[in-house]
């Protein structure tokens, strides 16, 4: 018997609580889940994510509308199909993709995207949150998984 | 799994909000035939292209299989928009 238990049969006995409300604790012992038996993992696991949602908030001139929000939840699937997509575009197209990205200072080459890649990044991306201040609006982009 | 179903809304202004539930999978039954007739087509454009058909085919199955569950809105004051996919 641990020592929760023993200490709701004192209480009992002692008339501070009586059978039903001892009952009820009982009840949400056996609901609590156990505690973990090793130290090494101190946070319990993480649900592996299914899914990727971008949220975009745009609020212009100070609150005097409701804000614009663009809400996409992308099944994370599609992600990983979409990198294989990238695998299968023509050499020659690919340069000229690369070229457009190194011209705006992206220096990712996309035939080098695996999907070992795009794991690294769901595991790492549990909320990022950009902060975009305009002149007349303020935007605001949250990225997580859920 | 492929979507089979697309749920639309769309409200403009003050109107009323349209609701529509599309039955994707009568959508895809009737491409099939088209699709059939458009196989060896393909094939041909991605062999021309450098691409393995079987490949191409491959990624594009998945991508729409990947479709299942996606959801997206946008909400403004003079317009809304969503789709659901499942």
């Amino acid at each position: 018997m641990n020592e929760s238990r023993r200490k709701i049969l004192d209480m009992l006995a002692q008339g501070q609580i009586s059978a039903d409300e001892a009952e009820r604790l009982f009840a949400a012992l056996e609901k609590e889940p156990a505690p973990p038996s090793s130290s090494a993992s101190d946070s319990p696991p993480r649900a592996k994510p299914k899914y990727l949602r971008v949220q975009v908030e745009e609020q212009k001139d100070a609150s005097l509308h409701e804000p614009s929000v663009v809400n996409v939840r992308v099944p994370l699937q599609l992600l990983r199909a979409g990198v294989k997509l990238a695998s299968i575009i023509p050499a020659q197209a690919r340069d000229h993709v690369n070229g457009a990205l190194r011209d705006n200072g992206v220096g990712i080459d996309i035939g080098q995207i695996r999907p070992e890649n795009l794991e690294e990044i769901i595991d790492q991306l549990d909320d990022l949150t950009v902060d975009v201040d305009k002149k007349s609006e303020k935007v605001k982009v949250r990225i997580y998984c859920e | 799994m492929i979507p089979f179903a697309a749920d639309v809304s769309i409200r403009s202004g003050r109107h009323r909000e349209w609701q529509l539930w599309i039955p994707l999978a009568i959508l895809w039954i009737l491409l099939a035939p088209l699709v059939l007739i458009l196989l060896p087509f393909f094939c041909v454009a991605c062999l021309i292209g450098d691409i393995d058909p079987l490949r191409a085919i491959a990624v594009f199955w998945r991508i729409l299989t990947s479709l299942n569950d996606t959801e997206i809105s946008v909400n403004k004051p003079e317009f809304f928009f969503s789709v659901h996919l499942y």
